[in-house]
């Protein structure tokens, strides 16, 4: 709002009074100092708190500065973290020399990764220099499509962290993923026009009302392209305010029923966000980036906690528990996918309702949060769910607020962010952990299961199976034991069959050998046929007296 | 604060947003259960969870739906708290009759809500099981003495008994209600009010996140 004092100075067209700036100030509760409203630079102007408390001309000049930085910042942090990642990894690998093939294989895929990571924030780089060098300055109208290869990157990106088991689903998103820019561009192209066209027809039942929400979308929407350069939390303050204005003015000008603006509004939220998605999701203005990339990191080091450390109340030994919980990872893991808020919304509501089944299955009681939680947590960590922290801030700020506060989605909802602070924050305490085994876990430098599992580990044996502390693990090696059972008994099938391929061709050659004594030993001879009346043999009282032609007179 | 869109000011709908905290084992779960399901360690419960329920009331002709949000009591997720009561409108803080510690977590959280959420939020301290009288060990006096001095009110219930549930929830929402209507009051025109809608409570934007700053997922603006 203090962007708007300052816009109001500058002459700029503003729709609302000043008299609602102070107004909105003390309802939101947000306490402002005069003295904090003029420029930190003191050149007299008035500052904004989204630019550092300075004013529009000094803030550009610093944030010019800072960029640079950054751009450089950014380079070290991607080849650190590329660092520090081999280094985990191969310090793993040489103290987890036992269970070498496994952790090979899932070493490949990630090293993998890792490089195309790099590549991407390369590419980013230069292109975000491209942008700020003097030469494309004066060009500055091709930020466009510099910022929509900048979402192609993150896109392509996500497409990487994707586990196998979501590569299966075939979103529109996904194949967006796939595709290289330009088709890219015509991929969303469609999708935002069935969007639009399905928000026409939508509006056409509505007649008057529905004119003018599809008016004032359109500008509005007109009217967000041309702030791209703002801040996230400004961003999230136009579009929330667009809602605002909207439902009250069906509310109080058309007298639509409430229940009907808020079918309304869902409609208006699912066109205008499949629209500005692409600006106002992990937008450049902020550091959501680089918190996925914090937590992403995060995640991936945890990932030897086991549902004892989080007394997780599921028992994945139960097939239909596991069934669910892999339901719940991949609902987390859609809803990246997901554009509308109100969507990604939902995916997080059907992890959750997939969670509760396992819980109520295993305890057969209806989970309470103490339960929920803890699932929650390790089903997070489970999945890693691709830009976390993007998704996150982009519900906060472009869902409509009704959702967020108290329906059963913003109970999921608040749950998942419960879950992330609790993971970014977790510690030895919290897992009833000693606090240097926990720096050796978090380190690589050891790792639960092997400590647990020391001496039962080379022989993997499924009776062992509750020894071993990772459900997963114990589910591979079951799987494993399975294989191999199976290429034994395949072995055995091919072996009886070939034996009864032998015995078959002997079996042939015994017959025509039998055949042919037998025809040797009884050589057929034609006897001439006995002349014999038919009957001969045949004792003649057991059958019945021949038919004898009857006469009947008359 | 909690106009749930309602059109005029009439047959509006109130919807309040109630927790429950207290530590794992107090009975919380039981106590909501008893509440919207009448159901008490029953094998016939329906509900897939009992984490989130939802129920509607009409109070002197006024409809209220009431969202009743479980948070895990857990030590370990006892920072975890702001994110939840954000927002809320009633707090409902349980204590097992029988634990002097359960006691004990209430009043830290008492002071926790109150430092976060002013006099806004309706605090009720609930004693559960008085089914187990014999084995009290947070006298009454105590209990009610210390919920008077920091402005709760005190409810004894057993949700194995099915006593003073009923009583607890609906002298809640009377308490909310009021609380609401005063905001109204207060802040006179219908802009206001509407624009609190949107937001939820008053958000005292630099205390809770301060608090948050762990969760920095949840602050939005």
């Amino acid at each position: 709002m203090v962007l708007k004092l300052w816009l109001l100075l500058l002459g700029h067209d503003l729709k609302k009074p000043a008299i609602e700036m102070s107004q909105r100030t003390e309802r939101r509760g947000i306490h402002v100092d005069q003295s904090e409203l003029l420029c930190n630079k003191g050149c007299g102007y008035y500052g904004n708190t989204a630019w550092q408390g300075l004013c529009s001309k000094c803030w550009r000049e610093e944030y010019q500065r800072a960029r640079q930085k950054q751009i450089q910042e950014d380079w070290a942090l991607a080849e650190k973290l590329q660092r520090e990642e081999e280094a985990a990894y191969a310090s793993i690998q040489g103290a987890q020399s036992q269970p070498q093939v496994q952790s090979q294989a899932s070493l490949a895929p990630f090293s993998k990764f890792e490089e195309k990571k790099t590549n991407e924030k390369t590419r980013k780089v230069t292109t975000v220099k491209k942008f700020f060098s003097p030469s494309s300055r004066t060009t500055s109208k091709k930020a466009p499509p510099e910022g929509e290869e900048k979402v192609t990157g993150l896109r392509d990106w996500r497409g990487m962290f994707t586990p196998p088991w979501e590569m299966g689903y075939p979103t529109e998103d996904n194949q967006e993923g796939k595709t290289t820019s330009p088709s890219i561009s015509r991929q969303s192209s469609i999708e935002t026009d069935r969007v639009s066209r399905d928000f026409m027809e939508f509006l056409k039942t509505m007649q008057k009302p529905g004119r003018e929400v599809q008016k004032h979308s359109r500008t509005f929407i007109e009217s967000m392209a041309n702030k791209k350069d703002l801040g996230a939390d400004e961003l999230s303050e136009y579009v929330q305010d667009f809602y605002q204005n909207m439902s009250e003015r069906l509310m109080n000008h058309f007298k639509v029923s409430s229940e009907n603006v808020e079918r309304v509004m869902d409609e208006v939220e699912k066109y205008i966000m499949t629209r500005l998605y692409k600006s106002v999701f992990c937008p450049e203005t902020s550091d959501d980036e680089k918190k996925d990339l914090a937590t992403q990191k995060r995640i991936r080091a945890l990932h030897w906690v086991d549902i004892q450390m989080l007394c997780v109340p599921v028992d994945e030994e139960i097939p239909e528990v596991s069934d669910n919980v892999v339901k719940a990872i991949t609902d987390i893991i859609e809803m990246d996918s997901k554009r509308v808020p109100r969507d990604k919304l939902a995916c997080i509501t059907r992890c959750s309702k997939h969670i509760f089944s396992a819980i109520k299955i295993t305890k057969s009681e209806p989970a309470s949060a103490d339960d929920f939680l803890p699932t929650l947590i390790y089903i997070v960590l489970k999945a890693n769910p691709p830009r976390l922290q993007s998704n996150i801030q982009y519900i906060t700020r472009f869902c409509n607020p009704s959702r967020l506060m108290t329906g059963e989605d913003g109970y999921y909802f608040t749950n998942l962010c419960c879950a992330v602070a609790f993971i970014e924050k977790l510690d030895a305490q919290s897992l009833n952990l000693d606090p240097e085994d926990f720096e050796r876990y978090m380190s690589g430098q050891a790792s639960p299961r092997r400590a647990d599992t020391d001496s039962s580990w080379p022989q993997t044996d499924t009776a062992l199976g509750p020894v071993i502390s990772s459900p997963a693990l114990a589910k591979v090696y079951q799987n494993l034991d399975l294989l191999s059972g199976l290429g034994t008994r395949q072995d055995r099938v091919l072996a009886a069959a070939q034996s009864l391929q032998r015995d078959l061709l002997t079996w042939e050659e015994s017959v025509g050998q039998e055949v042919q004594e037998i025809l040797e030993r009884y050589p057929l001879e034609i006897r001439p046929p006995a002349p014999s009346a038919i009957d001969s043999d045949v004792e003649n009282d057991l059958l019945p007296p021949p038919l004898m032609p009857q006469v009947f007179a008359g | 604060m909690a106009s749930g869109g309602g059109a005029g000011g009439s047959n509006k709908t109130y919807s309040f947003k109630v927790v429950l905290l207290g530590e794992g084992c107090v009975g919380k779960t039981s106590l909501v259960l008893r509440y919207c399901e009448n159901k008490f360690n029953d094998k016939h419960i329906t509900t897939l969870q009992a984490s989130f329920l939802t129920k509607k009331l009409n109070i002197t002709g006024k409809r209220v739906n009431l969202a009743i949000w479980d948070t895990a009591g857990q030590e370990r997720f006892h920072a975890l708290g702001p994110i939840y009561y954000r927002d809320s409108n009633g707090a409902i803080l349980v204590y097992d009759v029988t634990d002097e510690d359960s006691f004990q977590k209430v009043k830290n959280w008492v002071k926790e809500l109150r430092k976060m959420l002013g006099n806004d939020i309706c605090l009720c301290i609930v004693g559960n099981k008085i089914d187990l009288e014999k084995e009290r060990h947070v006298s009454v006096e105590e209990a009610e003495g210390y919920a008077e001095s920091v402005g709760a009110k005190h409810y004894h219930t057993s949700a194995k008994l099915n006593k003073g549930i009923e009583e607890l929830f609906l002298d809640l929402c009377k308490r909310m209600m009021e609380t609401a209507q005063a905001e109204e009051r207060a802040k006179g025109n219908g802009a206001s009010q509407s624009s609190s809608a949107r937001r939820g409570v008053q958000i005292v934007d630099d205390e809770p996140q301060a608090a948050t700053a762990a969760g920095g997922c949840c602050s939005s603006g």
